[in-house]
């Protein structure tokens, strides 16, 4: 690999490097007991990722992660599709979802907290609900922009509606709802955490406003920085995943424009 | 009946079912009054709400963080999006410290941006501007990265110098995205705000909605949601109007 | 001795496709052109002759070699070289008279002035009427009109049309054709005209040079005589035309024989 091969790839590395420096210099500036340096807070770290309490809590999280994200995938994939080739049904939801999409899922927290209680239940729903409208509207999208005379050739094939829709539509559509997965992704660890930020019970979120409330701010900052991690690493690995299965439909590779 | 009457209908059938479904559900007593209020009820509390001052305090605070913050993502956004699509240096440079960010959970930020900026606007505007951002960064980089190369030699030919291009062909061609971009940008900022107010505040619809939870009064609770719904579809739709007059040249996609 | 209009001096053109590999799109090109010549750059597709263009018009650099207009060296894009493109690259967010008055601004005249003159050129290419409809809702004929006025409209020395024609239907195009040397002969700009279409080359202009397969270079420089102003119904039927076109047609194709 060429030496500006290398670079690229270790780019990002870079970027993380750089970002802690400028936080170290910010911290040591500000000097304020509630902004802890870059080294402290790396160094309490290990201290998090040893106990038992604060590992099965994110566990928790993750689990229920999962579990709202996959239900919603299930859910939304299908319905979405079916906007996408059907009006009426896109007529029907559509507005519906309008008035749901701006609503954050995790404001719905204390209303279902009421209903079912402050268990699990409410907070995957709500990661259910969360993770459901990006989907659902990725995959309308991209059902819509398949080509009808992809759909005609199909026909004319003897395919069934059927199978027109999962062997036509879906292939086609994948690119713009692995988009919408991905978006997904984001969302559902979004709405864990402030979902446990609001019903504090378990969970990543929980033990962040919890050294807070005792002012461990170090354990604040170093949470933060694991929940941040894990949010890269799972990106990172939904985009390989995603790329391996799309590879077909990637554009060359974004090229800056050209003054020359 | 025209094709977009019928259509509106159609749509009106599922909001009419869910509050029919709603009512029903109170009526014949599934649920508790005091858990599910009847719609009637909360719609009534809505508007009794609006005609007083204390509400309309709360809804200027949360909309003056929702402004601030999403206006401070678009001009960053726009600028920074922009500049990387067309200098390859600074592509370098911002490339890597997107793909770091970009899927970090900026809400897991909040904590700090206490600890830093306090409690009150500065803390909230910062996360919504943190959240909008990169949407819009992502969307003007991409609509800046497609703009037809021959666009931009007609321009020069006609005598456009070269520092001018960017604002004067690169950012009227990348419009459609950004104002795509600015869309997500905006809902995702009402998210935020009404989010970062329920975590901690001392006002906003989303303090509006804890008070009333703590206070078990769930009447309260389902103003400030419907709120920020009404919020949110009537921002889109100025967005969407905006749109309709920036981009009156584009041919539909 | 009189500076040739454009001068192109050994011009050779190498694009990186991919790592190490390299393409090479144009091979040692000269060529000079006279003040208010009507040129055609002929030959078949991916022989370099749009690079060529793009290289005089100061858009792309080449490898090797260099090119002047008027003895100065072209080192970039220039309101002297008015490009005319065949996917029309009209400014979509502008109007029709937007689109035409933008070079002229450009050059700092004021806009009254350019409102006028652009009002004045729409109506020469046909267009009057259309000064604020958007570029969408235009027929490709008549975009390309537009297009066509936006670079008069800043009255460059050199026009540069690149397949204008191309993505036009068969009848459009010969209208077109007609209107594009009915413009010329008031103003006898110098133009560079880039096709794949022997015919129009032939009926256009002074003079066809002829491209090999890529990496191009110039085959044949061939010198139309045929009297101006040309009518396209009386041509058809000449045998000079028709006997130019065999033979430049035979020399693009691999296979003559086979003609």
């Amino acid at each position: 690999m060429t030496a500006r091969g290398v670079l690229k790839a270790l780019s990002p590395l870079l970027a993380c490097i750089g970002l802690l420096c400028v936080w170290q210099f910010a911290s040591l500036r500000l000097d304020t007991e509630s902004f802890p340096t870059a080294i402290d807070t790396l160094k309490a770290v290990p201290a998090i990722l040893t106990d038992r309490e604060s590992i099965y809590n994110i566990l928790d999280s993750l689990r229920r992660m999962a579990i709202g994200f996959t239900l919603a995938v299930l859910v939304a994939i299908p319905l979405g599709l079916l906007m996408g080739r059907i009006k009426a049904v896109a007529d029907f939801f559509n507005p519906l979802m309008m008035i749901v999409y701006p609503v954050p899922k995790a404001a719905l927290m204390p209303i279902i907290m009421l209903w079912l209680g402050v268990g699990d239940m409410s907070k995957t729903l709500v990661i259910f609900l969360g993770v459901s409208l990006p989907i659902i509207y990725h995959a309308y999208q991209g059902a819509r922009a398949v080509e009808e005379k992809m759909l005609w050739s199909g026909a004319a094939m003897g395919m069934s509606a059927r199978a027109r829709m999962l062997r036509i539509v879906l292939p086609a559509a994948l690119p713009e709802i692995l988009t919408g997965c991905r978006t997904g992704l984001v969302l559902a660890l979004i709405t864990m955490i402030t979902s446990e930020m609001i019903a504090r019970q378990s969970g990543a979120g929980n033990i962040l406003f919890n050294a807070l409330d005792m002012a461990q701010y170090d354990t604040v900052f170093a949470m933060i920085l694991i929940v941040g991690v894990m949010g890269i690493v799972l990106d990172a690995a939904f985009e390989r995943i995603r790329l391996s299965l799309v590879r077909w439909s990637q554009p060359r590779g974004d090229m800056p424009l050209s003054f020359s | 009946m025209s094709a977009r009457v019928n259509t509106f209908l159609i749509g009106l059938v599922p909001i009419a079912l869910v509050v029919a479904l709603w009512q029903s559900l109170i009526s014949f007593g599934v649920a508790p009054t005091n858990l599910l209020p009847p719609p009637g009820a909360v719609f009534g509390r809505l508007i009794q709400q609006l005609l007083t001052g204390a509400f309309m305090q709360d809804l200027a605070a949360t909309l003056i963080r929702l402004f601030a913050g999403f206006g401070v993502a678009v001009v960053l956004g726009v600028l920074i999006g922009l500049a990387a699509a067309v200098s390859p240096a600074i592509d370098a440079v911002v490339k890597p410290l997107v793909r770091v960010l970009a899927p970090l959970p900026k809400v897991a930020l909040y904590p700090a941006l206490l600890l830093i900026l306090g409690f009150d606007h500065a803390s909230k505007i910062t996360l919504v501007a943190a959240d909008a951002l990169f949407p819009i960064l992502l969307s003007t980089y991409y609509g800046a990265s497609m703009v037809e190369q021959k666009l931009i030699w007609s321009a020069m030919a006609a005598g456009t110098p070269r520092r001018q291009i960017l604002f004067k062909v690169v950012l009227p061609a990348a419009m459609p995205s950004i104002l795509t971009g600015c869309r997500i940008g905006l809902v995702i900022s009402c998210i935020v705000v009404f989010l970062a107010e329920m975590i901690t505040s001392t006002d906003g619809l989303g303090h509006m909605l804890v008070q009333a939870a703590r206070t078990f009064q769930t009447v309260d609770m389902f103003v400030p949601l419907i709120m920020i719904s009404l919020l949110g579809l009537v921002l889109n739709s100025l967005l969407h109007a905006l749109r309709g007059y920036l981009l009156r040249g584009f041919p539909e996609v | 001795m009189k500076v040739a209009m454009i001068e192109i001096d050994h011009v050779s053109q190498r694009f990186q496709t991919s790592g190490r590999r390299s393409h090479l799109a144009l091979s040692d090109i000269s060529l000079d052109i006279a003040d208010g010549a009507f040129v055609s750059i002929l030959g078949p597709s991916g022989c370099g002759k749009s690079t060529l263009l793009y290289i005089v018009g100061g858009f792309v650099k080449p490898t090797e070699g260099v090119a002047r207009v008027k003895g100065k060296l072209i080192t970039g894009p220039g309101p002297d070289r008015g490009p005319v493109f065949q996917e029309f690259a009209l400014f979509p967010w502008k109007t029709v008279l937007g689109n035409v008055m933008y070079g002229m601004l450009q050059q700092g005249m004021k806009k009254s002035e350019a409102d006028a003159r652009g009002r004045g050129l729409l109506e020469m290419v046909g267009l009057k009427g259309y000064e604020t409809f958007f570029p969408k809702e235009l027929s490709g004929g008549m975009k390309q009109r537009v297009a066509i006025a936006r670079t008069l409209a800043y009255d460059p020395a050199v026009l540069l049309m690149d397949e204008p024609f191309g993505a036009l239907d068969a009848h459009t195009r010969t209208r077109l054709q007609n209107d594009l040397l009915d413009i010329w002969d008031r103003q006898r700009k110098t133009v560079l005209f880039v096709t794949h279409s022997v015919e129009e080359a032939v009926f256009l202009s002074d003079k066809v040079v002829v491209m090999s397969r890529s990496p191009g270079t110039i085959k044949q420089i061939v010198d139309i005589d045929l009297p101006r102003p040309r009518r396209r119904a009386d041509l058809l039927l000449d045998a000079r035309f028709q006997t130019y076109i065999v033979e430049i047609e035979k020399m693009i194709d691999d296979r003559p024989d086979d003609m």
